[in-house]
């Protein structure tokens, strides 16, 4: 069995170099955690923060925190080439939990999620039910973080609450 | 449904990219010291190679990366995947517009 | 009754008997049986009538290369078309009807095209229909409802079908001995296995082979191996499944029958599922295919392929007649000899070779054969009655006479084998001929792939097996696996397996007189046919397979192909494999519409996007229009109004007073970096170094081709930071145009690009009371126009909440875009509304934000321009600089581009003052012009404009700056014409004074 929830998370988008030691420690001292370098995973103490790309990263944390934390990355990162924006409006969290999750997102996502492969610590961005995700898996049985832009959040749980026959995840703004 | 490798992410499904046309056609460094026929040259003309072929592609549902692609057109059997600024593109660096 | 049954043996469920309907009629075979062999067992030999000539048909094959038995089945919304009876298994309350002949198979009046069969020779339809062709649309309707094979349902498919994405190692196609060997190697290894077979049982042709197997019959080495298989947890066996794709970078698709085998009561959760699978490696063991054997009337019902009479005996417990004529050029053929006489049938041979090892053994068993003889002709026109033979020579040019009649009714005919090699060349790989084996097989391929056992010209059991576990132990090692040890089965009786080539027995006439002497059943091509179409010119093998119909239909190739091929070849004095195949190309049988589109149907066709306002604009009872994936609030209605009528009041009310819109829609992306002018100034037109902070600008960029290719307003928010906004559908491709710029061609400018198109709601207040709603629910910054003039931006705080209010105008009024977190927007929109109720705030969508923006003469990119429009055509000189260069400013001035012809961005009205043109409709000089008629501009937009009183155009025109006030016509769709006036595009305070208030 499947169990999915919406999950009222805050979102920022970081950008800087990964090879600037400046911003890497700057950035790691302001979140109190490390910036996941290697490409496809991500690290989870205080936050989660995902590897989305070379230079770009995702801070995912409490709802209430999100604006802080940008306000002391902006003071922190001042005059550094970098891009914080606040991404908490334009991205939904869901979560999904249970052995079959790997099987429900392969009937739409062409990644290998095999437990040997994609394990707790593992992500990607890649496409689900023909919309842009980003996945995570973070947490043993296994439990995945599907982040998805706003826009198309209500069509990919209709996706969801289909697959499993379920009607959660209607959570109202 | 080619299987690309992503330099940054790895490999992952076609569907996940989208193409970019022919690589390493550099911008004259300056279009306005061109004939028409030399500007057209550069907007028009393609190698279309039967065979080995210089490819951009597009992580668009991932890192929204550029990089390079050698892909057999015949078989489309890719041979190589490579970041842009790699020197194995020996890319013009001269072709800047500034 | 089922009087072909025999009482003992086969694999079916003689416990289970299972009803069904053929034609009407109530017939009964059992579970385990195929509808092909439940038929054979109750003595149905007619299933269909041949494609062009009508002639009666039996039942062939025994798997997927049947040509005839073609069959509908099931009733209503879930019938399926198009198959083949030997693949349908076998369930309680099928019901099947035939799917050529009318009124019946057995009595068909078209059969009275037989004979006319010399008229329907290849290329009939091109020669006979294509003059006139004004009568093309007449003929077209009879062939039409001649052609084909079935009916597709007319009611929407009731039934749910799924798509599974899979990752193995080792991918194997076909369950037959050497793909379960291959299986077993590769499960032992400990590779990630998929092993799809199309039947409902593993073990391919060990279920229907009378040869044991380490002393056992061969079924018991098949259960053990299955029962392996499936304890191991590394690997997937899927039984009816059939491996149909073979695409780049090893993706295969396999569909999958879940629920077609079970009666419809237990027919639970999806009917097919196809599985997309990515192989590190794959096996391809999918067998090969008996050839039939050419000769005259070779069509007639009884006439099979040898190995299909064996299968219906041993798998089916089915003896398909009494008295068998067996037909072969090889070894392999003796076999159904000897099941044919265990089964107690009588048996003759017929062997074109003078001698063989076969001949020696069959005739130590009692067995005649009638070595170094032919088939010249079959007797019997509903079913086979006898067979004439006559003395065979070797030599193909030299005619055979029949000096022997023997009474048959059943021929089971061998003409050697070909390997199955259709996916292998999906693949992209090349099939040779090889001479000692006289077929094709497999040759190098491009991709991580190998072919194993028959399907590589591997004949013998043991072969076969040996082969299979060969290329399933490099299949594993190759994707990093220690391959283990692993021992084939001994099989106890070899099979010699010799063959001498038979492409074609020659009568005593030409085969343009002779009777028919078929290659493709389904496609009713004969040796006369191909022949015609190499005397016509036909040499590539490809033109003939379209000239003669040849491999078209379900066959695709499978059966009729490599005899096709040698017939041809012999016609233009070549080799074979100078001749070569045609192309096999995905689907290898056919694949059902509802498994191809999977769970992609009704509300989950195409991805939906939604604004953070949805709610509020369905609360409001706004229909919806898609844009590109968007579906945004089209008009509001109040009771009682159709779209025009609400949108004249939409538009009137935000002219007079107020209306708001959600834009949120628009692409928005931040752009920061030290050298964010310099990008910028790169790829927009105007002058970015210029702007100062807080300031916004109406921006375009183009392609380098110098054509509009998207819009926005750009708005300076820092020193070093950007807002920009791109059109709804060109957010992403704007984004992905930037991206690509600056990574590839000026990887040394430092900017960052974020989309924030989900992030920000856009929320438009436009009107002469905007600024006082905004005063009203509580701005933080000063609205007036010294503090905040037109073309601003600054970051407020609205009704409290955080906001970037830019001071923009797509309507020509005094107008405010409100920019916020789209968590806030439902909250900001629901304020607004409340608030601009003393003002009769109105509600619109995308129609009245198109017809106030037409009244002003804005274009929308991509519905007013369409690639081939550039900024001057457009009437945008004004934003082009000339102080720089950037994208598509070379291309400006290409002689093409300055043409002064060109068509222009004009406005057109309607001469009488009230017809709204039709958008796309034509525009003329001189309606009655010859034809045909010079065309001189189109209609792009078209409106009835309220706030003017009578309809509105925009229009290109070539050279239309210049025909201001110029008559042209514009045709409608009837062929009727309006006279329409050239006039300025902008038809609503030209002065623009409005937006500055």
């Amino acid at each position: 069995m499947t169990d999915f929830s919406r999950v009222d998370l805050g979102h920022i988008n970081l950008r800087g170099s990964a090879e600037d030691s400046r911003f890497v420690d700057g950035a790691t001292k302001v979140l109190g955690q490390s910036l996941p370098l290697a490409a496809n995973t991500l690290t989870q103490s205080l936050h989660r923060i995902y590897w989305l790309g070379p230079d770009e990263w995702q801070v995912v944390t409490e709802s209430d925190r999100a604006a802080d934390l940008v306000r002391q990355l902006e003071a922190a990162l001042a005059g550094q080439h970098v891009a914080i924006n606040d991404l908490s409006g334009g991205q939904v969290a869901l979560q999904l939990t249970g052995t079959d999750v790997p099987e429900l997102l392969a009937r739409a996502c062409t990644l290998d999620l095999h437990p040997s492969l994609f394990g707790v610590g593992d992500c990607a961005q890649s496409g689900l039910a023909k919309t842009n995700v980003l996945l995570g898996c973070i947490g043993e049985t296994p439990v995945y973080e599907i982040i998805v832009r706003r826009s198309y959040s209500e069509y990919l749980l209709r996706w969801l609450r289909q697959k499993t026959h379920s009607r959660a995840g209607s959570v109202s703004s | 449904m080619l299987l690309i490798a992503c330099p940054y992410c790895g490999e992952r499904a076609e569907t996940e990219f989208s193409y970019g046309g022919e690589a390493g056609i550099a911008r004259p460094k300056d279009p306005h010291a061109l004939s028409d026929e030399q500007w057209a040259d550069y907007l028009f003309m393609r190698k279309n190679s039967r065979g080995m072929h210089r490819e951009l592609w597009n992580h668009a549902q991932g890192c929204r990366r550029w990089f390079e692609v050698e892909r057999d057109t015949v078989s489309y059997v890719i041979k190589e995947c490579y970041e842009i600024a790699t020197p194995a593109t020996s890319r013009d660096n001269q072709s800047r517009a500034d | 009754m089922q009087t072909n049954r025999l009482d003992t043996g086969g694999r079916i469920d003689r416990s289970k008997p299972a009803g069904f309907r053929f034609d009407g009629r109530k017939l009964q075979g059992y579970t385990g049986d195929t509808l092909a062999s439940a038929l054979l067992a109750n003595g149905v030999s007619i299933v269909g009538r041949s494609f062009k000539l009508h002639r009666p048909r039996g039942i062939v094959g025994s798997g997927a290369e049947e040509p005839n038995a073609i069959m509908q089945i099931g009733n209503g919304a879930s019938t399926c078309p198009n198959l083949r009876a030997t693949q349908v298994e076998l369930y309680d309350g099928l019901i099947a009807r035939t799917t050529k002949g009318w009124p019946g198979v057995n009595y068909d009046i078209a059969a009275i095209n037989d004979v006319f069969g010399r008229i329907f020779s290849a290329g009939f339809y091109y020669k006979t229909f294509m003059r006139p062709q004004s009568l093309w649309h007449v003929y077209e309707k009879f062939i039409r409802r001649s052609a084909g094979f079935g009916r597709a349902p007319a009611a929407a498919d009731p039934d749910k079908y799924e798509h599974l994405n899979a990752h193995c190692d080792v991918l194997i196609a076909g369950g037959g001995p050497a793909g379960l060997a291959a299986a077993l190697a590769a499960g032992r290894a400990g590779a990630r296995v998929i092993i799809a077979d199309e039947q409902n049982e593993f073990g391919g042709n060990l279920l229907a082979t009378a040869a044991t197997l380490d002393g056992a019959p061969a079924s018991d080495w098949v259960q053990q191996t299955t029962a392996e298989l499936s304890a191991m947890d590394n690997v997937t066996a899927l039984p009816r499944s059939t491996v149909f794709g073979y695409f780049d970078s090893n993706f295969l698709t396999i569909a999958e029958r879940c629920t077609d085998h079970l009666p419809a009561i237990e027919r639970s959760g999806s009917r097919e599922r196809v599985w997309r699978v990515r192989a590190a490696q794959v096996v391809l063991a999918q067998g090969a295919f008996e050839r039939p054997l050419v000769f005259c009337n070779n069509d007639r019902p009884g006439i099979m392929l040898a190995s299909a009479v064996s299968t219906y005996i041993n798998r089916y417990a089915v003896r398909t007649g009494e008295r068998a004529v067996v037909f072969t050029n090889n070894d392999s053929a003796y076999q159904t000899a000897i099941d044919l006489q265990r089964a107690g049938a009588d048996v003759a041979i017929v062997d074109s070779r003078r001698s063989s090892a076969g001949a020696t053994a069959a005739i130590a068993t009692g067995i005649p054969v009638l070595s170094g003889h032919v088939v010249v002709d079959t007797v019997g026109r509903k079913g086979i009655k006898a067979v004439r033979v006559g003395r065979w020579s070797g030599d193909a040019t030299q005619t055979v006479d029949a000096t022997i009649t023997i009474d048959c009714d059943v021929l089971a005919m061998s003409g050697g084998w070909s390997p199955a090699v259709h996916l292998q060349s999906q693949a992209g790989g090349r099939n040779e001929w090889n001479d000692e084996l006289q077929c094709f097989v497999p040759g190098e391929s491009p991709q991580e792939n190998r072919v194993a056992g028959s399907g590589r010209g591997k004949w013998s059991l043991s072969d076969c097996l040996e082969d299979g576990l060969g290329a399933g132990k490099d299949a594993a090692s190759r994707s990093g696996y220690t391959p283990v040890d692993v021992e084939a089965p001994n099989v106890d009786t070899e099979e010699p397996a010799s063959m001498e080539p038979l492409w074609r027995v020659p009568a005593s006439q030409p085969p343009d007189r002779c009777p028919k002497q078929f290659i493709d059943y389904q496609n009713d091509t004969s040796v006369a046919d191909v022949r015609l179409a190499a005397r016509e010119g036909y040499c590539n093998v490809e033109h003939v397979k379209r000239y003669t119909a040849l491999g078209f239909g379900t066959d695709q190739g499978k059966l009729g192909n490599i005899n096709g091929m040698a017939v041809l070849a012999e016609s233009l004095g070549k080799s074979i494999p100078e001749v070569g195949t045609t192309t096999f190309r995905p689907a290898y049988t056919p694949v059902t519409f509802g498994a191809l589109a999977g769970e992609n149907v009704g509300e989950l066709f195409d991805p939906v996007r939604t604004t953070a306002l949805h709610e509020c604009h369905e609360a409001a009872g706004a229909p919806f229009e898609v844009v590109g994936q968007w579906h945004r609030p089209w008009y509001f209605p109040q009771p009682g109004e159709d779209l025009h009528a609400a949108v004249n009041r939409e538009c009137l009310a935000t002219r007079n007073s107020l209306g708001i819109m959600d834009a949120s829609t628009l692409g928005k992306i931040d752009v920061r970096g030290p050298d964010a002018v310099e990008f910028l100034e790169r790829i927009y037109t105007h002058n970015i170094g210029k702007m100062s902070v807080g300031r916004c600008a109406y921006g375009v960029l183009l392609g380098e081709d110098g054509m509009l290719m998207d819009d926005g307003v750009m708005a300076r928010l820092g020193e070093q930071r950007f807002y920009l906004t791109t059109t709804t559908g060109g957010a992403a491709a704007v984004l992905s145009w930037l991206e690509l710029w600056l990574q590839t061609e000026w990887p040394e400018l430092d900017v960052f690009l974020t989309s924030l198109t989900d992030q920000f709601s856009t929320i438009a207040v436009a009107g002469p009371n905007s600024r006082r709603l905004l005063m009203k629910i509580g701005c933080d910054v000063d609205l007036d126009n010294a503090g905040f003039p037109f073309m601003s931006v600054r970051d407020a705080e609205l009704a409290g909440m955080p906001v970037q209010l830019f001071r923009v105008s797509f309507s020509g009024e005094l107008a405010f875009e409100i920019n916020l977190s789209s968590s806030d927007a439902p909250r900001m929109w629901r304020t607004l509304m409340q608030a601009g109720e003393e003002f009769g705030i109105t509600p619109y969508g995308t129609e009245t934000m198109h017809v106030l923006r037409a009244e002003k003469g804005f274009v929308i990119i991509g519905q007013d321009t369409d690639g081939s429009v550039s900024p001057v055509d457009a009437g945008m000189s004004w934003l082009l600089s000339k102080e720089k260069d950037f994208l598509g400013k070379r291309s400006l001035s290409r002689p093409d581009c300055a043409r002064e012809d060109r068509k222009q961005l004009v406005g057109v009205l309607s001469a009488d003052g009230t017809t709204v043109l039709r958008e796309g409709a034509q525009l003329v000089e001189d309606p009655h012009a010859r034809q045909p008629v010079p065309m001189c501009g189109h209609v792009m937009s078209s409106y009835y404009s309220a706030c003017l009183g009578h309809p509105i155009a925009l229009g290109l025109v070539a050279g239309g700056r210049s025909k201001k006030g110029e008559t042209l016509y514009a045709m409608q769709s009837d062929g009727s014409s309006t006279a329409v006036k050239i006039v300025s595009p902008v038809f609503y305070d030209p002065k623009s004074e409005r937006q500055n208030d």
